[in-house]
């Protein structure tokens, strides 16, 4: 194609990403006046044009138009027409393009159901050509994806089995890939297609009747064998003996047969079968000999030179881990896979780290986390966090003693403390809280580390943390009175960030509170400190500073309020967190009467004394097979983070004050939540800082009360208070809040989130009524049972869900309309009341759906012209509301223009003639009002005296705005 | 499922994309320096597997074959195997160099039209359709001809395309 190979020529002659573009631009320009007289182009012409606009597509420039001419090539007379079109309609559009739909219908629930007859049709026709009957199954395979419907008429099964019986290995090939699809969805409806698969095997296993296009370096078609023994995993077990015996002797020939030979490919082939077929033993379980057979192959195939198969090797051992009682002799193979995890290959370290990760034990967790401790001085950074994190967890779950415990995330902290997450300094601290034994081992360790030169500031937080509760059980040893804790953490004070001062700050409390008989000298150092944090620029250092600085005058009150820590709840003890208001009520009378000062080591630990062994079962291990590291840190995020014990950073604590002032201070952390709960460690600490933060209520529940929440407060209660009795094990793995108000102003996107499943949401509105869709997809490749979806409306919508199928089958996803009405302005908000059930657990969300106000709205461009006539023509006084809003958060005038039209008002310029002030256009229907038409203005205020034109570019510098609002309502 | 086939030069240019699951051309140029970084980054006789949950999500994996200035790259879910992915790499490039007769990367620069003429036959929404490089060799053969007869203008011969070579 000439055209085609000019115009690639002239792109590469380009020197540079500028001239690139102008070609492109230019030839898209040229294509575009082309196709703007169709008649004059011959299916040649057009052809050219396509690929071009497939060329410049690939090239990364958005190809927004001639997709009517891409379409309609389509249904030109001439394959090589079609062909073009089919190839570049793929790549261009997908099947949720509006244009695709508009043009073929194509992609939806309908169409596949229309079209489905049809496909069997053709896939079952003897008489039709193979490469049709090849495309059919695939087609097939598709539409079952999108609708499993299309194929559950009876009888597919028997047809099914018919099929398998095809000769031509091209056609047998897309029709195993239509079973696979099949039986991983339903394979009891698919017995009687069994044999028919172990037949195929024999056939391909034995060589017969194979043409030899299908040899592939003289191995019978791999591809067919791979997957045909793929459809088998699919089925619990084989039972039919015959079957079974057959199916096995061809396994035998497999894993016996197979040598490793100089030809790469066909040594990639070759185990490509070799490697499905162990698949396949293991999970028929078989017999101990055969699977013991396995084990041998992958403990040679690790050690091998090809480093695909010690790749594959790696990872089918990892899966093998599952199959009982072959850990032992997986076991035999440690030090070879440990000299994996120094390949030179990332991919196949890897898999080493996942495979030592899932073998160990109590055995060899030892040998396993030290050799894990000194790659990580090599590793690359790519690796390090995942690393860091499965260390940390085989040491806590299978440590001999605590002690080698507290020595591994130490040297963890120490060697990688960048890839160290919090939560495992967190961990650690919790551990030798709660672990009486362990607090003068760990403190001395602390004080072994801070005399290292170069300190990761980690390191410098656990030690100061760790010698500031149990420095004094060190006292009598040598460098440890509390002057020289005291004065070696101090040097580190100058170089640490704002989080780590506030912890040193306690320290420097506790060190403080700790010294009997008082040492006037370091008291007198350290109230220096507080005295000069007082005035720091981060305000929870000054407040600890502050009072910290009272607290010391207080002498022996200190000691009461500087308590040792209590023990951590246990995990389970997380729910206390979210204690019934009622519940609080009765711990906070009962501090008023014990106590006239803060008491803070007097909050009663849930489960305290719980010995230390069951604290070691307390880290839910992820299962061995998948070591994810999202299920790991998810369980590393359930672990309860320790606090910096401080004043509570709510409110103005001063300790004269009696019991009545904690209720007080209580009132406020109610009224006045710390900005929700944010995972920084700064945020933790305030969230976390001692009981009375306990005692509120948690901070999460609260709304962050800014932009477009102000609005919907009440709204916002009235969901929470749905929300809060949640009692879910799984949780979203989105922020549910924030996904609601993205969607508040978009019209697609994710609600809602979890391991399990994602409800995603398309939304269409017209006037006052709306047409939701809500995708509903299932992640696990288990089903998902019991699926219900309740739609709790308000009174101002009217809403209509359709049914919502009780199962939602595996990777598949199902969609859901809901129509909307609205019958008249209101803030509340729908919510969609939704469960399933996964294995035993129940899952129940409550969720915001976005129908908001603004959805109802229909931008405008009005002009001068056309509204003051309008606007002055309404003599009726009630038809017309003007409102104004004082003090809005100020916003450039650029943020605020986007603003207004996310939420679907026009801005309209012309309206008012300072350049300041933005004017926006909406009308608004209900069903009671009709369209309303309103108007918002933005007014810049308080720059007196400085004229628009001096401060440059009046649109960037951020305006004090004020909104005013006003609307005229005329019923059409 | 296969997800994406790509073919990426070693100067990190996209020589074919195509994806079975809909990206949007936004994320096109991301998903080739991604891929590309991750590849120029692996040293040779390494293994042909790279993680790329990163990328494609979790779950996915890429197998690609380093040949001359190109990568050959498929993207796939767990639902294949890795080998047998490997070997459908091999079986793209023998067809590959049927048609061109000892391919180099000009003619598939060139020819990026026949290049998804070809990776028509053999993959389709995903699936493999053609395992057979004879057969696929068969039906693209077939296409050029019914396009000669269609018009008058061929296809370009591999001698005139040579001319633009730098």
């Amino acid at each position: 194609m000439r055209g085609l190979s000019v115009f690639i020529s002239d792109i590469r002659n380009c020197h540079n990403k500028e001239q690139e573009r102008l070609r492109v631009d230019k030839e898209l320009g040229n294509i575009r006046t082309r196709f703007k007289n169709e008649k004059g182009l011959s299916p040649y012409e057009k052809k050219k044009y396509v690929w071009k606009m497939l060329y410049i597509y690939m090239l990364g420039y958005d190809v927004d138009f001639g997709h009517m001419e891409t379409v309609s090539l389509i249904s030109a007379p001439k394959y090589p027409e079609k062909q073009v079109g089919y190839i570049v309609t793929s790549c261009l559009l997908n099947e949720n393009n509006d244009f695709l739909r508009m043009v073929g219908n194509i992609g939806g629930k309908e169409f596949s159901e229309s079209l489905a007859p049809d496909v069997q049709k053709l896939l079952i026709s003897s008489s039709c050509r193979p490469v049709v009957r090849k495309k059919a199954a695939l087609c097939l395979l598709r539409l079952y994806r999108k609708n499993p419907d299309v194929v559950n008429i009876d009888g597919w099964a028997d047809r099914m089995a018919q099929l398998l019986d095809e000769r031509d290995l091209g056609v047998l090939t897309s029709v195993m890939s239509l079973f696979v699809s099949l039986v991983s969805n339903n394979a009891e409806a698919y017995w009687n297609c069994l044999p028919k698969c172990v037949r195929i095997l024999e056939r391909l296993a034995r060589n017969q009747d194979i043409p030899q296009e299908y040899t592939y370096y003289g191995i019978p078609s791999p591809w067919l064998q791979v997957k045909t023994m793929r459809a088998l995993q699919y089925f619990p077990t084989i039972e039919d003996p015959n079957a079974r015996r057959a199916l096995f002797e061809v396994l035998q020939r497999i894993l016996m047969g197979t040598d490793v030979v100089k030809n790469v490919n066909k040594n990639n082939a070759s185990h490509a079968v070799l490697f499905e077929a162990l698949a396949l033993v293991m999970h028929l379980d078989a017999e101990k000999e055969m699977m013991s057979q396995c084990v041998a192959l992958l403990g040679k195939f690790i050690a091998v030179r090809e480093p695909n198969i010690r790749y594959l090797g790696l990872e089918n051992m990892t899966r093998m881990l599952l199959v009982t009682d072959v850990q032992d002799i997986i076991k035999r193979h440690q030090a070879q896979i440990i000299t994996s995890l120094k390949d030179p290959d990332i991919s196949i370290r890897r898999r080493a780290l996942d495979l030592l990760y899932g073998m160990c034990d109590i055995t060899n967790a030892k040998e396993i986390v030290e050799e894990l401790l000194q790659y990580l001085n090599t590793a690359e950074f790519a690796m390090r966090e995942e690393l860091s994190l499965k260390a940390a967890i085989l040491a806590e779950k299978f440590a001999p003693d605590l002690s080698w415990y507290v020595d591994v995330i130490l040297q963890l902290i120490d060697k990688a403390g960048d890839f160290v997450s919090d939560d495992i300094w967190y961990r650690v601290v919790q551990f030798v809280t709660n672990n009486e034994d362990l607090q003068s081992y760990a403190a001395a360790k602390a004080r072994e580390y801070l005399d290292k030169p170069a300190l990761h500031e980690t390191m410098v937080k656990v030690s100061a943390y760790l010698l500031g509760e149990y420095g004094h059980l060190l006292a009598r040893r040598p460098g440890c009175s509390p002057k020289e804790l005291f004065a070696i953490i101090n040097d580190k004070l100058p170089t640490v960030s704002t989080s780590t001062v506030a912890i040193l700050l306690s320290t420097y409390a506790k060190i403080l509170m700790h010294t009997q008989p008082p040492d006037v000298g370091l008291q007198q150092q350290i109230l220096t400190i507080f005295k000069k944090y007082e005035s720091y620029i981060d305000v929870e250092i000054q407040q600890r500073a502050v009072e910290y600085f009272e607290l010391s005058r207080k002498g022996s009150a200190l000691a009461d309020v500087l308590a040792e820590m209590p023990k951590f709840p246990e995990r389970e003890a997380e729910d206390a967190e979210v204690d019934t208001a009622e519940q609080s009520a009765i711990k906070l009378r009962s501090q008023q009467q014990t106590s006239s000062a803060l008491v803070v080591a007097d909050h009663p630990s849930a489960n305290g004394s719980a010995p230390a062994a069951n604290h070691l079962t307390l880290v839910k291990m992820p299962s061995q097979t998948v070591s994810d590291a999202q299920e790991i840190s998810a369980t590393y995020e359930e672990a309860p983070k320790p606090s910096v014990e401080a004043p509570n950073g709510n409110g103005p604590i001063e300790v004269e004050s009696k019991a009545t002032n904690i209720t007080e201070i209580n009132n406020e952390i109610k009224v006045e939540p710390p900005t929700s709960r944010s995972t920084s460690p700064a945020d933790l600490l305030a969230d976390l800082l001692g009981p009375l933060a306990i005692e509120g209520p948690p901070a999460a529940e609260l709304h962050p009360a800014q932009g477009l929440d102000a609005n919907q407060s009440p709204v916002g209660d009235l969901a929470l208070a749905t929300l809060e009795d949640q009692s879910n094990s799984v949780q979203p793995t989105v922020n549910v809040e924030e996904k609601f108000h993205i969607l508040c102003t978009k019209d697609s996107g994710v609600l809602y989130e979890d391991p399990h499943i994602q409800i995603g949401l398309k939304a269409e509105w017209r006037a006052h009524h709306g047409r939701l869709v809500l995708f509903l997809g299932n992640k696990n490749t288990s089903p998902l049972m019991s699926v219900r979806a309740l739609i709790l409306p308000p009174s101002h919508l009217k809403m209509e869900l359709s049914s919502v199928p009780d199962t939602i089958p595996p990777r598949a996803q199902v969609q859901v309309p809901l129509e909307v009405a609205n019958l008249r302005a209101s803030r509340d908000v729908a919510v969609l009341d939704f469960s399933y059930t996964f294995g035993t657990a129940l899952v129940d969300a409550k969720l915001r759906l976005p129908v908001v106000l603004n959805k109802f709205l229909q931008p405008i461009t009005l002009t001068p012209e056309e509204f003051f006539p309008q606007w002055k023509a309404l003599t009726v006084h009630s038809l017309k509301v003007q409102e104004v809003v004082k003090g809005v958060k100020p916003m450039p005038l650029p943020e605020m223009a986007n603003l207004f039209m996310s939420l679907h008002l026009a801005v309209a310029p012309g309206l008012d003639n300072n350049p300041n002030n933005l004017v926006a256009c909406t009308t608004f229907f209900s069903e009671a009002t009709r369209a309303m038409l309103c108007l918002v203005e933005g007014i810049h205020q308080g720059t007196f005296g400085r004229h628009p034109k001096d401060s440059g570019s009046p649109s960037s510098c951020p305006s004090t705005a004020t909104i005013a609002f006003c609307s005229t309502c005329h019923i059409q | 499922m296969i997800q994406a086939v790509m073919v990426i030069s070693t100067q990190a240019k996209p020589r074919l994309l195509k994806f079975y699951n809909f990206q949007s051309p936004e994320k096109h140029q991301d998903i080739v320096r991604g891929v590309f970084q991750l590849l120029s980054a692996r040293p040779d006789s390494v293994s042909n597997f790279v993680e790329v949950d990163g990328i494609f999500g979790p779950g996915t994996k890429m197998v690609y074959k380093h040949l001359a200035t190109l990568y050959f790259v498929f993207v796939f879910d767990s639902s294949e195997n890795e080998l047998a992915m490997l070997d459908l790499i091999q079986v793209f490039v023998e067809t590959l160099d049927k048609c061109f007769k000892n391919v180099c990367e000009l003619d598939i620069v060139f020819n990026f039209n026949k290049l998804h003429t070809i990776l028509d036959e053999m993959i389709l929404g995903g699936q493999v359709i053609e395992t057979s490089s004879e057969q696929i060799m068969k039906s693209v053969e077939e296409i050029g001809r019914l396009e000669k007869q269609s018009s008058t203008t061929s296809l370009i011969p591999k001698s005139i395309s040579d001319r633009f070579s730098r």
